[in-house]
């Protein structure tokens, strides 16, 4: 009776916690083969399978498919062998939808130590896994974000550091998690993290807070940074949250885009400094006019603006001008040109302007930006020198008028010298010779003399006027020159010469002779007057030697024509090339003074140099230059 | 000085000097018999074209010869030969252009004008008398002139 009622209050007792068990658990019951003997009602509510449907089924039916083989297999391994199993499992309820169980499997024996049944207890704890699943996914965006987000402690202690962080600050976050803060701070701003905490610590957010922080490397990024606090589920701040953004290159931008406005800005007003500046609209209606502008119009900014530039024009420009820079600016082209405008006060100004079309973006003008130089003074200054050098080929005319009247008159001067001049020495020649003709008998040798003497002076005055004129007809002709082979021209005067030479002993040596650019006439009067003197002033020397070559200095030929004769003496050299300059008296050597004169006044005329070298007794060189002629 | 006898050489010169001294040369040279002198320009024409005081001369019966001077009054030499050379009747007669000298622009202008020797009076004694008897004597005696109105 005692055992009958303790067995009852067994029973009722295990009927007691099997109901507890039913009420808490998901249970069910398998045979050794995994059939399903039995199932609970939260087995039925959770599987949404009726029990009708369960029973003698394998527990297969609610397989979601997500576990690997190997983890069913070692599931039924352990219980097999008779041992408890524990797990998480994912199933499959009937309408398709998935749930987590935490899973007791719970083998019982028989006699033999085989498993009688199985007893699976489980628990549901989908929402504990969705909520993990969660929890996981925002880890992940958390970690996969560009942005660096920090956790940290009120200390100031990180409590987390994600790839951002990572990237940003160059710390991994085992090097990052549980050091300070204050390790990415630099030290000027090491009272920043105080600060911040504090205000984290009275629930404040700190938003978009540009600051700069060191990384890893020592390099200093500047961020933007945005503080929040973390409360735990009691709404307990217990840390904060940071997230930062590295905002170097935005910074940079920016401080670049700054100073390109301030370079802009520098050259607007360097522009404004030099130039003088107007924008109008595609009207040509002025919106715009700088100080300069102002300036020199002479208008005041506000009589300007609004106006278009018909305001200034000075009326001095044909109408295809105008119409003609319009046409071009309204194509979007780019005007240049010189433009005469008129001021307020109705004087005149010139403007060196470029006008600059800015298009929209259908390819038409938004506005015109006209770009003026004030060019007023060189304008006037241009009409100066027209005005000058109109004066200037005036006078250089009027010049040449009284020139050539200079030049006529010196002409009719030597044609009347050549005629006049000869007409009365013809008769004191011819008077003298015809009175010693006709009365010789009756005139006294004494008189003879005389008379002979008049014919000489008479003669002489003729050779002299005929030298001058040869000597003046030199600058009236005009110089026309080719190369010439002075080898052979100095041979053809020496053959001349020997003629003349038949009862004198002169020794010619001739060196080598370059070619020149020359007037052939006036070159070989050169040579023959200078080999000439050579003979002439060589006549008392026996034998006389007259050498005639050239040498190179300073890159040019150097002819030469030397003689051993009579010479002179250097302090008269100055004379030497001067008409009816003579250095010899007429009774030593007869002679005019003009030859050297033509001499030098050719080689003059053909641009050459022209000296002598000489010794009283002991020979004299001439020397000259020609300019070069082509190789023959 | 009208006389209508055949006259072989008209000799044009203003120069009191070269006159005189040109005619002795002719004279020694036997040339001087049928001489005409003209002292300017407008004399010379007026003697070669019967004109004025020679009104009574034929045109034809011109002289052999013309020695011209090239400076001359009124009527410069130049002038008197482009007449003498420009007109059909007259234009066969031998002219001889004395000068002073050899500018070139009038032997140029003579020669194109048609003149016949261009000589330039030497300075000297000797050389102008022998120049003078020489061309005197080449135009009157070697060089006949055919028969004018040919």
């Amino acid at each position: 009776m005692k055992a009958e009622q303790q067995l009852k209050a067994s029973l009722k007792e295990i009927g007691d916690l099997k109901a507890a068990l039913d009420e808490h658990a998901i249970v069910a019951i398998t045979d050794p083969q995994g059939k399903i003997t039995y199932v609970n009602d939260k087995f039925c509510a959770i599987s949404k399978y009726p029990r009708e449907e369960l029973i003698g089924q394998d527990h297969r039916i609610i397989n979601s498919g997500f576990h690997p083989k190997e983890f069913i297999h070692d599931l039924w391994i352990t219980i097999a062998q008779g041992k408890v199993w524990k797990g998480e499992i994912k199933n499959k309820a009937k309408d398709g939808s998935f749930y987590w169980v935490d899973t007791t499997i719970v083998p019982f024996l028989n006699d033999d130590g085989k498993p009688r049944q199985y007893v699976a207890i489980r628990a549901d704890i989908t929402e504990r896994k969705h909520a993990e699943e969660a929890r996981v996914r925002l880890a992940a965006i958390v970690e996969s974000s560009d942005d660096a987000i920090i956790g940290k402690t009120l200390d100031g202690i990180i409590t987390s550091w994600n790839r951002g962080a990572e990237k940003a600050f160059g710390y991994s976050p085992q090097e990052a998690i549980g050091k300070p803060m204050l390790m990415i701070i630099p030290p000027e701003r090491a009272g920043e993290e105080p600060k911040i905490l504090a205000r984290i610590a009275r629930g404040e957010s700190v938003d978009h807070f540009e600051t700069v922080r060191v990384r890893k490397d020592g390099k200093r990024i500047d961020i933007s940074a945005t503080i929040s606090p973390l409360k735990d589920s009691s709404g307990k701040i217990i840390g904060a949250s940071k997230i930062a953004r590295d905002i170097t290159e935005q910074k940079h931008a920016q401080e670049q885009l700054k100073a390109f406005l301030k370079e802009i800005g520098d050259l607007k007003s360097a522009l404004d400094e030099h130039a003088i500046v107007a924008i109008t609209d595609p009207q040509g209606k002025i919106t715009y006019v700088n100080d300069k502008f102002c300036a020199i119009s002479k208008y005041s900014r506000e009589e300007l603006i609004g106006q278009d530039h018909r305001l200034i024009n000075s009326g001095f420009h044909s109408k295809e001008f105008i119409r003609d820079l319009w046409t071009t600016i309204t194509h979007g082209k780019v005007w240049k040109g010189e433009i005469k405008n008129k001021a307020k006060d109705s004087s005149f100004y010139w403007v060196d302007t470029t006008i600059v079309p800015f298009l929209n973006d259908d390819g038409k003008p938004r506005q015109y930006v006209a770009i003026r130089a004030d060019i007023t003074e060189r304008k006037a200054a241009a009409v100066e020198v027209v005005q000058l050098n109109a004066e200037l080929e005036q006078r250089v005319a009027q010049r040449t008028v009284e020139l050539e009247a200079a030049n006529k008159e010196l002409e009719a001067f030597s044609y009347s010298i050549s005629h006049d001049l000869r007409a009365p020495l013809r008769a004191v020649n011819g008077f003298a010779g015809i009175v010693l003709e006709d009365f010789s008998p009756q005139l006294p040798e004494e008189g003879k003399r005389y008379l002979e003497r008049i014919r000489n002076g008479g003669q002489q005055m003729g050779e002299l006027i005929d030298d001058l004129l040869a000597f003046s007809r030199l600058s009236r002709r005009p110089v026309s020159r080719q190369t010439i082979d002075n080898s052979k021209l100095v041979k053809i005067i020496l053959d001349e010469l020997k003629f003349v030479l038949a009862n004198r002993e002169v020794q010619f040596q001739m060196g080598q002779l370059p070619s020149c650019y020359a007037d052939p006439a006036l070159l070989k009067q050169v040579w023959v007057n200078l080999i000439s003197n050579a003979v002439k002033y060589s006549r008392d020397k026996n034998p006389a030697i007259i050498e005639i070559g050239s040498k190179c200095e300073n890159n040019e030929h150097v002819f030469f024509v030397r003689d051993n004769g009579a010479g002179f003496d250097m302090r008269y050299a100055n004379k030497l090339f001067g008409v009816f300059q003579r250095l010899h008296r007429a009774d030593e050597f007869e002679g005019t003074g003009v030859g050297l004169a033509i001499v030098q006044r050719i080689i003059h005329r053909h641009g050459g140099r022209i000296w002598a070298d000489a010794k009283l007794n002991n020979g004299a060189t001439f020397y000259f230059t020609l300019e070069e002629g082509e190789n023959l | 000085m009208n006389e209508p006898k055949e006259i072989e050489i008209l000799l044009v010169e203003d120069n009191q000097d070269d006159l005189d001294m040109t005619l002795r040369a002719l004279r020694k040279a036997n040339l001087a018999n049928h001489i005409h002198v003209a002292r300017d320009g407008v004399e010379a024409l007026e003697f070669i074209f019967c004109e004025g005081p020679h009104a009574n001369r034929k045109i034809e019966n011109g002289p052999k010869v013309v020695l011209l001077d090239l400076k001359l009054p009124k009527i410069d030499g130049m002038e008197v030969l482009k007449r003498i050379k420009s007109d059909p009747r007259t234009k066969i007669i031998p002219v001889v252009m004395m000068t002073s000298s050899k500018e070139q622009r009038d032997v140029i202008e003579s020669y194109h004008l048609g003149v016949n020797s261009y000589i330039v009076k030497p300075v000297n004694f000797e050389g102008f008398a022998t120049a003078v008897q020489e061309l005197g004597m080449y135009w009157l005696l070697f060089n006949q002139p055919p028969k004018t109105g040919g």
